[in-house]
């Protein structure tokens, strides 16, 4: 379907994104790879008067390091970052979800930035965000702030980005060395999540000295498995251990009931993937 | 599909009844809500929807098929098609009234919802927990409104206001968020929901106030599109509030956006 008309800029830098935003009012519309909106405007779901396209900013796209940080433009696509060697390396986690989404068509034109401005608790790149504590640079016609990723995401669509604001950038702090793995469950190839769970854990001796647990698609968010965490700490890095800990992947959270999985099922789910996320990361 | 809620009001049932039935009084609290025309049972307006990408104007019909006072039992039945064809929503919901001690009132409402047209097609359903949220801030609202020590809830269109309460009425009005431009700043608005006059033949038009005319314009809810930014938390959800004239339903509609590629 065709989407309704609207007027379209692509600006060449972010003071020009963010004015067009300004300018453009209440219905003016940021895309970032489209991804998600362009199939949202030929369902005419949304009707946009100005459509800002990020994509001629060359600012925004690549990966850097920046002190003790990796920091990540918005608008660097799923494929360079799977590709890139300071995220392999220092945020191999991240690698791992990003090489779960979709197909490959759609990782050349999808970037980070867009899938955490979406914000679907079904996306996989929030519980990665989430569990390794990234900091969002959000820009605005005042200027640039960071919001960390544990107050970044606010309900289902909904994030800390305000209106006339820009998220630019991703910073992740190094996890060198860490184990990780991005267990994803769907039923059909490249579908959404029903339940996804991003584990990174640091062994030391044999037993788990840091652990980090996020989890996709159990809430309206991307929710932090604290209870895990908490419970793998010096626990030794072996299966049972682990398993006895993946029983508390659920603690606190309230998973949503859908065509997909119902609420126990998805609970169900979150144990066994956090097991087994957890498994292969110390693995 | 099928939706059940809840909740108490502070109020004695009367009150909480009377206050149900008068959709200049609730129309207001329903988020995203512009109350175009009431009259008799029935009433039209639109819902303006956002969420993330989305944005949906349904365009609606509702009408109060049944009404028991003495049961204090009501069913709406609500229809509305998306301005950009984008499919229908209807719904009947049925609100019942229990009184729960002399100033408090249990109400259950069931919501029986049909939704036609692109959103359907989403199977990852959102539904029930948007609706949760819609309903709680719509419930916060109401219950505010008629909350014992604000004296401005106690107004309703058919109790006209006597100064003082235009006054505090007013007051109320321009604290809350987005009334309709201009009217809620003057001290003789008509009532606590009442932004501006709604073109109607009930009471309203005949209070003192002169807002009626200087405004014929529709009515816009207090709380603008909805946001789900905004909404409500855990604990108004906790106490959930009312029948939602027509428009409810519409409104969850919501889940489309699943499915959308990530």
């Amino acid at each position: 379907m065709i989407p309704s008309k609207f007027d379209y800029v692509k600006p060449a830098s972010v003071a020009e994104a963010v004015q067009a935003l300004v300018d453009g009012g209440e219905d003016a519309k940021i895309m970032a790879g489209g991804q998600s909106l362009i199939p949202v405007l030929r369902l005419r779901l949304a009707a946009p008067s100005v459509l800002i396209d990020l994509g001629g900013i060359a600012e925004l796209r690549g990966v850097r390091e920046d002190g003790d940080r990796i920091a990540i433009g918005a608008m660097t696509p799923y494929h360079d970052i799977i590709r890139d060697e300071l995220v392999r390396q220092h945020v191999t986690l991240l690698a791992q979800a990003t090489e779960t989404v979709a197909d490959n068509q759609v990782r050349h034109r999808g970037t980070l930035g867009g899938a955490l401005a979406h914000a679907d608790p079904a996306g996989d790149l929030g519980a990665p965000a989430l569990a390794l504590d990234a900091e969002l640079v959000i820009a605005g016609a005042s200027g640039t702030r960071t919001v960390p990723a544990a107050e970044f995401f606010t309900d289902y669509f909904t994030t800390a980005i305000g209106e006339g604001e820009i998220l630019t950038e991703i910073r992740f702090p190094r996890y060198t060395g860490w184990g990780s793995h991005y267990e994803k469950f769907n039923r059909t190839a490249q579908a959404w999540s029903m339940c996804a769970v991003a584990a990174a854990i640091r062994v030391d001796g044999g037993s788990i000295a840091e652990a980090r647990v996020g989890l996709t698609n159990m809430g309206t968010t991307p929710i932090r498995a604290t209870g895990v965490e908490q419970a793998l700490l010096g626990q030794p890095a072996t299966a049972e251990a682990i398993r006895a800990a993946a029983e508390h992947a659920v603690d606190g959270t309230a998973a949503p009931s859908d065509a997909d999985a119902a609420a126990d099922y998805r609970e169900h789910l979150a144990k066994v993937l956090t097991g087994r996320a957890v498994l292969a990361a110390v693995g | 599909m099928q939706l059940e809620k809840t909740f108490t009001i502070e109020a004695p049932i009367e009150k909480a009844w009377k206050a149900l039935n008068t959709p200049e009084t609730i129309a207001p609290c329903f988020p995203g809500a512009t109350l175009t025309e009431y009259e008799g049972d029935s009433f039209t307006g639109t819902v303006k929807i956002k969420l993330g990408p989305i944005s949906l104007t349904y365009k609606g019909k509702g009408t109060y098929i049944e009404r028991d006072d003495s049961a204090h039992r009501v069913v709406i039945e609500a229809a509305g098609r998306d301005s950009r064809g984008n499919g229908t929503a209807n719904a009947t919901v049925t609100g019942t009234m229990t009184a729960d001690g002399p100033d408090k009132t249990a109400v259950t409402m069931v919501t029986d919802m049909t939704i036609t047209g692109r959103p359907a097609q989403f199977g990852r359903g959102v539904i029930s927990d948007v609706a949760d949220k819609i309903i709680g801030q719509f419930a916060g609202c109401v219950a505010k409104k008629l909350a014992p020590e604000e004296p401005a809830a106690a107004a309703t269109p058919a109790a006209a206001p006597t100064a003082s309460t235009g006054t505090s009425a007013a007051e109320a009005g321009a604290g809350s968020s987005n009334g309709a431009a201009g009217t809620t700043a003057t001290a003789t608005a008509t009532g606590p929901a009442l932004s501006s006059t709604p073109s109607s033949t009930a009471t309203p038009a005949a209070s003192p106030a002169a807002s009626s005319g200087a405004a014929g314009g529709p009515m816009r809810s207090e709380i603008d599109a909805i946001d789900l930014l905004d909404t409500a938390g855990a604990p108004v959800l906790k106490r959930v509030a009312p029948i939602a004239g027509g428009g409810l339903l519409l409104l969850l509609v919501i889940l489309l956006v699943r499915r959308l590629r990530g």
